[in-house]
């Protein structure tokens, strides 16, 4: 195994532990806390009343979009993760002299058609608007 | 004599922890709990700050009687209560949806611990970043992990079958998302000027030059309002809007559940102040003609700068807190997307001239 996996390790035993941690806690907490149940306290909380119909509605539509809108750009941004890492670093300015002005011509483009362009119909769309 | 001796326990140290040994990564693994447990009494501690701080802006006294007269075991009161309080399942919820959330939030908060490094210590001229593990992709994981918190929020409130619960997670994950991206292209500028996603890394970068927030203004203050939001504190804190959705996403939550969701919200804005401090604020670098001073207990020095950093960001997130009153939701979005996005593009480009020519 290289030294980069040995530096995974821990993640994976600590997300062992996040998963097996809370449960832990809720078992002791279940051998310890009272429990009676009672009709009147079981119902949903609604200002006293019982509650007509069910929660869990449709979104608005508002929601929708935002929710594309953020799926289109947080994409975009990461594009941008690889990018950062490598357009100066000296491995690859090493193999392909000159990289680092292509590559940053080049995600400006993309960044100009995508983020810029995108940013600005969707806001022409009323994407980012409630009531309209 | 006290050289020889933190020798040996670095020594010692090194062996069980280094990568020499098979075991030695799993035993880091394991000291995450150590760092959790630290995690825990910060996140406590946080809790105290708030109280004692709004009590002071708002002129009362605060909690006063638990633990001396600053009221100082009063959080372990509240813990020890949230233990043994019954855990009410009401009829109507979504049982696996609405027991998993507590647990997804939880167990977000307890994966970022991970890969933070809360601070450092000098030896021998050479410094040890104090983190459980240090990779190379450690800012993109600590984004990753804190999205999945995201998703207990939602949960929490979908399953709850309540009204004010549903609605307070629709506005969770608008304000969520509209603050997501502004985050990542401010979080994503630093990794442009520093070319390395290694929190360490980013930090050494700062003590070279200077700090962050100095170079990239901008994206300093976008960076803050965003993980403010992020957070979901006030102004931004619309999911929980007390006057008009109860408890928001976790009015069916009660005893310990209720206990896992608030604490992994404090872990949250702990680790939010300590991110802000690393990336930004220069973590615990210490100017170099100190280092060349030769005072005593000179290598904890860098721990007590973080640590002093760490704890005015969580005091002036605090005071935003008590300080500004809420907006609306439909401003949260609109400042999200036409505000702070732009203002971040903007900060991308600068970002992207400063990469060019840096380090000076």
């Amino acid at each position: 195994m290289t030294d980069a996996i040995l530096d995974y390790i821990p993640i994976a035993v600590m997300l062992i532990l996040a998963l097996v941690i809370p449960f832990v806690i809720m078992f002791i907490v279940k051998q310890i806390t009272p429990r009676n149940p009672a009709r009147f306290k079981n119902t949903t909380y609604e200002g006293g009343k019982d509650p007509i119909g069910e929660a869990q509605v449709r979104f608005n539509i508002s929601y929708y979009l935002l929710a594309i809108v953020f799926v289109l750009f947080d994409v975009e941004v990461l594009f941008l993760y690889p990018w950062a890492v490598c357009y100066k670093s000296s491995v690859v300015l090493e193999a392909i002299p000159g990289f680092t002005m292509v590559a940053v011509v080049a995600m400006t483009i993309f960044l100009i058609i995508a983020l810029v362009i995108g940013d600005i119909y969707a806001w022409k769309k009323g994407a980012f608007t409630w009531t309209r | 004599m006290l050289e020889e001796q933190m020798d040996i326990l670095l020594g010692i140290l090194y062996t069980i922890l280094g990568n020499e040994n098979w075991w030695g990564p799993w035993i880091r693994g394991v000291l995450g709990l150590c760092a959790m447990g630290g995690m825990m009494v910060a996140a406590m501690f946080a809790v105290w700050l708030e109280r004692k701080y709004a009590s002071d802006i708002q002129s009362r006294i605060g909690p006063n009687r638990v633990g001396g007269r600053f009221g100082l075991l009063q959080l372990i009161a509240d813990a020890i209560k949230l233990f043994t309080k019954e855990d009410i399942k009401p009829d109507k919820v979504d049982g696996p949806v609405w027991a998993a959330a507590p647990v997804l939030m939880f167990g977000s908060a307890l994966m970022m611990i991970i890969a933070i490094p809360f601070g450092a210590f000098i030896f021998n001229g050479t410094t040890y970043p104090l983190a459980v593990t240090q990779f190379d992709i450690s800012i993109l994981y600590l984004e990753a992990v804190s999205a999945i918190g995201i998703i207990g929020i939602f949960m929490a409130g979908w399953g709850s079958n309540n009204k004010f619960a549903v609605i307070a997670a629709f506005r969770n994950i608008a304000r969520m998302i509209g603050y997501e991206v502004a985050l990542g292209m401010t979080i994503i500028s630093v990794v442009i000027v520093t070319g390395s996603l290694n929190i360490v890394d980013i930090v050494n970068a700062q003590g070279s030059v200077v700090w962050f927030a100095f170079v990239m203004p901008l994206g300093f203050v976008v960076f803050g309002v965003a993980l403010i939001a992020d957070m979901g504190r006030v102004p931004f804190d619309q999911n929980e809007a007390e006057e008009e959705l109860i408890a928001g996403w976790g009015t069916e939550y009660s005893g310990m559940r209720f206990g896992l969701a608030y604490f992994a919200e404090y872990i949250h804005m702990v680790l939010g102040s300590c991110i802000a401090v690393l990336i930004f604020l220069g973590g615990w670098n210490i100017p170099g003609f100190i280092v060349d001073l030769n005072i005593p207990l000179l290598g904890l020095l860098p721990v007590a700068v973080f640590l002093a950093k760490w704890v005015l960001v969580m005091m002036f997130v605090i005071m935003i807190r008590w300080a500004l009153p809420r907006i609306r939701i439909d401003q949260v979005t609109s400042i999200g997307w036409k505000v702070l996005l732009p203002l971040a593009m903007v900060n991308l480009v600068w970002a992207v001239m400063l990469g060019l020519v840096w380090p000076w």
